[in-house]
């Protein structure tokens, strides 16, 4: 398959792999009372007085230069305009699909948005497409890989299958974890990710909704990387887990004769 | 014909040795046991041992609400649904919600809305399911310290976890947390939960006979305790990720161990 999930560098900041800043937070919890020195980041708010930092999150705490962040732990997918998901087909009816992207509404997918628009190239006169803008082009019960054009509190998330990598996806096997703990299935810079790719010979299609698309050579190297992904999110909080991880791989490959 | 057995209660309330009929001295709690994360299906959950309280919560959310006319533009809702098991007390409970339930769920929600960010989810609500299984006294404390817990565990941006409490009078001496028998013969009974971004007062309801010096008592009582019931609240919720900790570690010592033979 041609697909490579092009990764985006912000969300790799999310994890470092730095000891000092493992501490587990719970909503609540007084993170520093220097407010002198610290600003509130993300996951974090001031107490009424503005005399400690609160963590909103159960989560980890790190501190980038003077801002307290809580990585949260627990959580839900946000729709970002930008970010391509993986959308499963619930409904569709002449003038839209209703898909399924994991987060608190569905999204609409309109035919428009499902075609390529502008001149067909290599075509003289009225090179315009003629594909007809209706919902016959996918099935209820279709995976996509869609990217979100719109979204915001108040309107349903509108979603497109034009562009790289997107579009229905046929055959493998998609399966979700939770949603924060994507950026460590990727790993600092996709370190994680390329070795997963290396070790187990399958493509991997990981999307920030919390679902990973994936197909192997055979279904023995698929087990495997499905447990190693379900690994990798139980340990989420955890230091060092690429080394750990491509050790178990290593390791149960051995015991299950496939090298 | 049915069986019917009349409630009786104790006269005294206090063993000779002073201390009350289940051994407790005036301001020790009821042994708590707490626990996250144990429904596999719901987003976040808890489960609660408080006394002979055994109490479930499940979290779902965000989510469409349901029947629509309840969702609101500019903000979300809160919806607590409060149940005790049939099983759950001496008689048969009768498994429709009645009054008190709603009650209870009603009071539960209002007190959790303080700490939760409901304007940042508008049109969509988040569902908190408390499943009593058996009941002695004071569940509906022990219900919103249940469901404060599974919506930290369910990754809902909360300013702090809730605490709640149950202080009140039996025989003329101030107790905490009444149990059962203490809260249907005693004088007087005050629940009471704290929001522990600010130490607010989050609930606070009362039945009884006492006077404006004692309800200072009371309140400086219950303070105490929460500050015990905080603790083991956050244990709860950090053990999950801590015990997960110390059993890598310990596999990697093993690791170790068998590289050196």
């Amino acid at each position: 398959m041609e697909e490579e999930e092009k990764t985006e560098t912000e969300d790799f900041e999310d994890f470092e792999d730095d000891e000092s800043t493992r501490d587990i937070v719970i909503p609540g919890e007084v993170l520093t009372e220097d407010i002198k020195n610290y600003l509130p980041g993300r996951g974090t708010i001031y107490n009424k007085d503005k005399t400690k930092i609160v963590s909103l999150n159960i989560g980890l705490k790190q501190i980038t230069k003077n801002y307290i962040n809580v990585i949260p732990l627990r959580g839900f997918y946000t729709p970002r305009p930008g970010d391509k998901v993986i959308a499963l087909i619930v409904d569709k009816n002449p003038v839209k699909y209703k898909c399924d992207i994991n987060a608190k509404d569905f999204g609409t997918l309109k035919p428009k948005n499902t075609i390529k628009k502008g001149k067909i190239k290599g075509f003289r006169g009225s090179g315009y497409s003629q594909e007809q803008a209706n919902t016959e082009k996918f099935e209820i019960g279709d995976i996509l890989v869609v990217k979100i054009l719109s979204a915001d509190r108040l309107n349903k998330p509108e979603l497109t299958t034009v562009g790289k990598y997107l579009g229905k996806k046929n055959g493998g096997i998609v399966i979700s974890i939770d949603p924060p703990k994507i950026p460590r299935v990727i790993g600092r810079n996709g370190s994680m990710i390329k070795m997963l790719k290396s070790l187990t010979n399958c493509n991997i299609f990981v999307t920030q909704n919390g679902r990973i698309w994936l197909k192997g050579d055979d279904i023995v190297h698929e087990r495997l990387l499905i447990e190693s992904i379900k690994k990798i999110a139980s340990e989420a909080h955890t230091v060092g887990l690429t080394d750990r991880m491509e050790e178990f791989i290593i390791k149960q490959k051995k015991k299950r004769g496939i090298i | 014909m049915p069986l019917i057995i009349k409630d009786e209660y104790p006269e005294k309330l206090f063993r000779e040795d002073g201390k009350r009929l289940d051994g407790r001295d005036i301001g020790e709690l009821r042994p708590i046991k707490m626990e996250v994360g144990v429904i596999k299906n719901a987003d976040g959950s808890a489960y609660l041992e408080w006394g002979n309280n055994k109490i479930f919560a499940a979290v779902y959310g965000p989510r469409e609400v349901h029947p629509h006319h309840l969702a609101k533009p500019d903000r979300g809702v809160l919806r607590v649904f409060y149940r005790m098991a049939t099983y759950s007390v001496f008689d048969r409970k009768r498994p429709a919600p009645g009054r008190r339930e709603k009650e209870i769920s009603m009071i539960v929600a209002d007190c959790l809305e303080p700490v939760l960010f409901l304007e940042l989810y508008p049109g969509t609500s988040f569902e908190v399911f408390i499943e009593v299984l058996d009941a002695d006294g004071g569940t509906r404390c022990a219900s919103t310290t249940v469901a404060a817990l599974a919506l930290a565990d369910a990754g809902v941006p909360m300013k702090s976890l809730v605490s709640a409490i149950a202080v009140g009078k039996i025989d003329g001496k101030i107790v905490v947390d009444l149990s059962g028998v203490e809260d249907k013969a005693g004088e007087a009974d005050l629940p009471c939960a704290i929001t522990w971004y600010n130490e607010e007062i989050s609930l606070l309801q009362f039945d009884g006979n006492m006077d404006l010096d004692e309800m200072n008592e009371f309140m400086d009582l219950a303070t105490k305790s929460l500050k015990k019931i905080h603790q083991i609240q956050l244990d709860a919720l950090k053990s999950k990720y801590i015990t997960l900790k110390e059993e890598e570690t310990k596999e990697i010592e093993e690791g170790v161990k068998e590289g050196e033979k």
